[in-house]
C-alpha cells in the first residue's frame, strides 16, 4: 500500500539531508506511529506521503501511484492529512463550508456531499454547530472539523500529525476512539506523536526517526520497552513500562496499568516471586 | 505572596464568568501545577498574575488579586513585570532576538538596566537556567526545549520572585519537556523562586511539584499537596483529566487488597510500592495521606 525506498530528502542542495536512506512498508489496515525528537524528521515524512514534497533520491509509492510524477490532487483520493495545528488547514466561514470544500474540489455531486457531511459530522459530534464560523470554536472543536474534512473525503489512508497536540485528556482520547474506529473499518492511520501514552494504547508498530534515519521498527511493545533507542531520540518510555522495565523479564509483556496489575496480583496468589 | 480574595472575571464580549469565586493564598517558593479541561480558566487565573487582565484583556472584574502585596489593578504591567516572569505555549511566539544573550537583554534594556550590569544579569540567568553553552547560538537552530528554556532564562534575568508558565511543553518532546521541568525545579529549590505552571501533563507535574490545583468552569476545585490530589484520581479521570498511569495502577492494587499505603508520584516511588508487595512488607511508603475535604 504505502511503499518507500532509499528515500533522501533536503530541502536544498546545501543543506544536510533531513531524511537519510529510509525504506519503509506499510501495508493495508496497519496503525502506525512516527516517534522522535523535534527535527528528527517526522513531519518531513509525512509530508513525503502525500506529495507535498517530493523525493531528492528514491522513491516512495502509494497504492502503486509514484508521488514523483503523481499529481498531489489525485494522491488526496488516497491520503487524507491532519496538519498539527488545524488553524493552518480551516479557512472557510462555517463548519459546513469547511468540511464541503475538499469534496467539491473532488468533483462529489452536491447531495453526495451533502449526504457525507451529514454522516461525518454525527461520528465528530458537529452536527450542532455546522453554521458556526470554526474560528469561534475551542481548540479541541477545530481539531475536529479538521479531522472531519479529512475524513470527508473518505481515503483508504489517514496520515495525522500529532492530533492530540493542545487537546485536554478527554478530547484527547475523543479523537483517539474515533481514529481507533476508523482503522476497525480497515483504514490505514499513520500518525506522529511526542504522547508515548497515545503510542502505547493504540498504536500497533511504530517507527522512531532519528537524525532522519529509522533507528528502530517494530511492535510498538517492543519498542517502546528500547530505552537507549529511545533516549537516544529524545523520548523516553510511557511510565508503566518503565516500571515493568525495573523488574528484569518478571513484567515482560506488560503495557497497561491493567496488565501491570493483574501480573503482580497473580505473582502475589502463587506466593514469593523473587525479584 | 499571590493572594486571590473573592476574584471572579468574565471576559469583555462574554457573559460567562471564566473564573468565579477564586479565594487562593500561594506562600513564597511554593512549586503548583494547575491543571483542568480546556476552557476550566486555568489561563484566565494566571493572566490576573501577571497583570494582563485587567490591563490588556477588560471584562467584568471582581474582587482583588495581590502580588507581592501589590493590588494588580493599581500596578502597571511594567511593575508587575518586577515581580513576575511569564513564558507561554509557544516560544516561537515569545523569541524576538536572533541570537540567544540578545534575547536575554532584551527585556534587561526595556527596563533600563546600565549596560554593565546586563552582562552580569545574563551570565546569572544563563548559569540559573543551565544554558551557558547556548550563550553565542542563533536561536531559531535551537531545539524547541532550548527555545523555552531560552524564555525562560529571558524572564528569570529581570529577577522575578514568581515564575507563571502556561502549558510551556506543550510543543516539546519528551526530553524537551523534562528539561524545562528540571530547570524550574532548580529555580525553585536553588533560588527559591515561587513557580505556578498550567500544564496537561499531570505525570510530570506529579513529579515535580508540591501542590496540585484542578480547576473545573471557572473554580478551583481540589487544592492540596500532590499526593492529596492523587488520593481524588477516580474523580480526576471523571473531570476529564489524565493521571499519572502508576496512580491508575496503584488504585488497582489498593482495590485488589494489596495495597493500603499512599500514591507514588513518580516511577521511583512506585518501583518502591511494587517491590513491597512482591515481598510481602507490611510496611507503607509512601505514607498513606488523608484525602482533602
Amino acid at each position: 500500500m504505502i511503499s518507500i525506498r532509499n528515500l533522501c530528502y533536503r530541502y536544498n542542495k546545501k543543506a544536510p539531508l533531513v531524511l537519510d536512506n529510509i525504506s519503509l512498508e506499510i501495508g493495508r489496515g496497519e496503525f502506525v506511529a512516527i516517534i522522535g525528537q523535534n527535527g528528527a524528521g517526522k513531519t518531513t515524512l509525512l509530508k513525503q506521503l502525500n506529495g507535498l514534497l517530493k523525493p531528492t533520491s528514491g522513491s516512495v509509492t502509494i497504492n502503486g501511484l509514484d508521488t514523483a510524477t503523481t499529481r498531489t490532487s489525485v494522491l488526496a483520493r488516497h491520503i487524507g492529512f491532519l496538519f498539527q495545528n488545524p488553524d493552518h488547514q480551516i479557512f472557510c466561514s462555517t463548519v459546513y463550508d469547511e468540511i464541503r470544500f475538499g469534496l467539491t474540489n473532488t468533483g462529489c455531486r452536491p447531495e453526495q456531499a451533502d449526504e457525507r457531511i451529514r454522516r461525518i459530522s454525527g461520528l465528530l459530534g458537529l452536527d450542532g454547530i455546522l453554521t458556526r464560523n470554526p474560528f469561534t470554536l475551542s481548540k479541541g472543536e477545530r481539531q475536529r472539523v479538521a479531522l472531519a474534512s479529512v475524513l470527508a473525503l473518505e481515503t483508504d489512508i489517514l496520515v495525522l500529525d500529532e492530533p492530540t497536540t493542545g487537546q485536554d485528556y478527554r478530547e484527547c482520547v475523543e479523537i483517539m476512539e474515533i481514529v481507533k474506529d476508523l482503522n476497525r473499518q480497515g483504514k490505514t492511520i499513520i500518525m506522529v506523536s511526542h504522547d508515548m501514552e497515545v503510542v502505547v494504547d493504540y498504536c500497533k508498530r511504530t517507527i522512531v526517526l532519528h537524525n532522519g534515519r529509522v533507528l528502530e521498527d517494530d511492535d510498538t511493545g517492543i519498542v517502546l520497552r528500547k530505552s537507549e533507542s529511545l533516549g537516544l531520540a529524545g523520548l523516553e518510555p510511557p511510565q508503566i513500562i518503565q516500571l515493568a522495565l525495573r523488574f528484569g523479564p518478571l513484567f515482560r509483556d506488560v503495557t497497561s496499568p491493567e496488565d501491570m496489575a493483574r501480573a503482580i496480583i497473580s505473582c502475589t496468589v502463587t506466593g514469593g516471586a523473587r525479584v | 505572596m499571590i493572594r486571590f480574595n473573592d476574584v471572579s472575571f468574565a471576559y469583555e464580549d462574554s457573559a460567562d464568568f471564566a473564573v468565579r469565586n477564586i479565594n487562593l493564598h500561594i506562600d513564597r517558593g511554593e512549586f503548583v501545577g494547575i491543571i483542568g479541561p480546556s476552557g476550566a480558566g486555568k489561563s484566565t487565573l494566571l493572566s490576573m498574575i501577571n497583570g494582563v487582565i485587567p490591563h490588556f484583556y477588560k471584562g467584568d472584574y471582581y474582587g482583588e488579586v495581590l502580588v507581592c502585596g501589590k493590588d494588580t489593578v493599581e500596578s502597571t504591567c511594567g511593575e508587575l513585570s518586577r515581580h513576575v516572569g511569564s513564558v507561554f505555549q509557544d516560544p516561537e511566539a515569545q523569541i524576538v532576538s536572533t541570537v540567544v544573550e540578545d534575547e536575554i537583554a532584551f527585556g534587561l534594556e526595556n527596563l533600563n538596566i546600565p549596560a554593565g550590569e546586563i552582562e552580569a544579569r545574563i551570565d546569572e540567568a544563563l548559569r540559573m537556567t543551565g544554558i551557558e553553552h547556548l550563550r553565542h547560538e542563533s536561536t531559531a537552530s535551537l531545539s524547541g526545549g532550548q527555545k523555552q528554556r531560552v524564555t525562560i532564562a529571558a524572564a528569570v534575568a529581570l529577577r522575578p520572585e514568581i515564575l507563571v508558565l502556561d502549558e510551556p511543553t506543550s510543543q516539546l518532546d519528551p526530553a524537551g519537556s523534562r528539561q524545562v521541568f528540571r530547570t524550574l525545579k532548580r529555580l525553585n529549590r536553588e533560588h527559591g523562586i515561587t513557580i505556578l505552571i498550567v500544564e496537561q501533563k499531570v505525570m510530570l507535574l506529579s513529579e515535580f511539584c508540591s501542590r496540585l490545583m484542578v480547576m473545573d468552569r471557572g473554580q478551583i476545585i481540589m487544592d492540596g499537596t500532590t499526593r492529596q490530589v492523587l488520593e481524588h484520581n477516580d474523580r480526576l479521570l471523571e473531570l476529564g483529566t489524565n493521571c499519572p498511569r502508576v496512580v491508575t495502577l496503584t488504585k488497582l492494587l489498593k482495590d485488589a487488597s494489596l495495597w493500603s499505603g499512599g500514591y507514588p508520584v513518580d516511577v521511583n516511588e512506585a518501583e518502591t510500592v511494587v517491590r513491597k508487595i512482591l515481598e510481602g512488607a507490611n510496611d507503607q511508603y509512601p505514607e498513606p495521606v488523608l484525602p482533602l475535604q
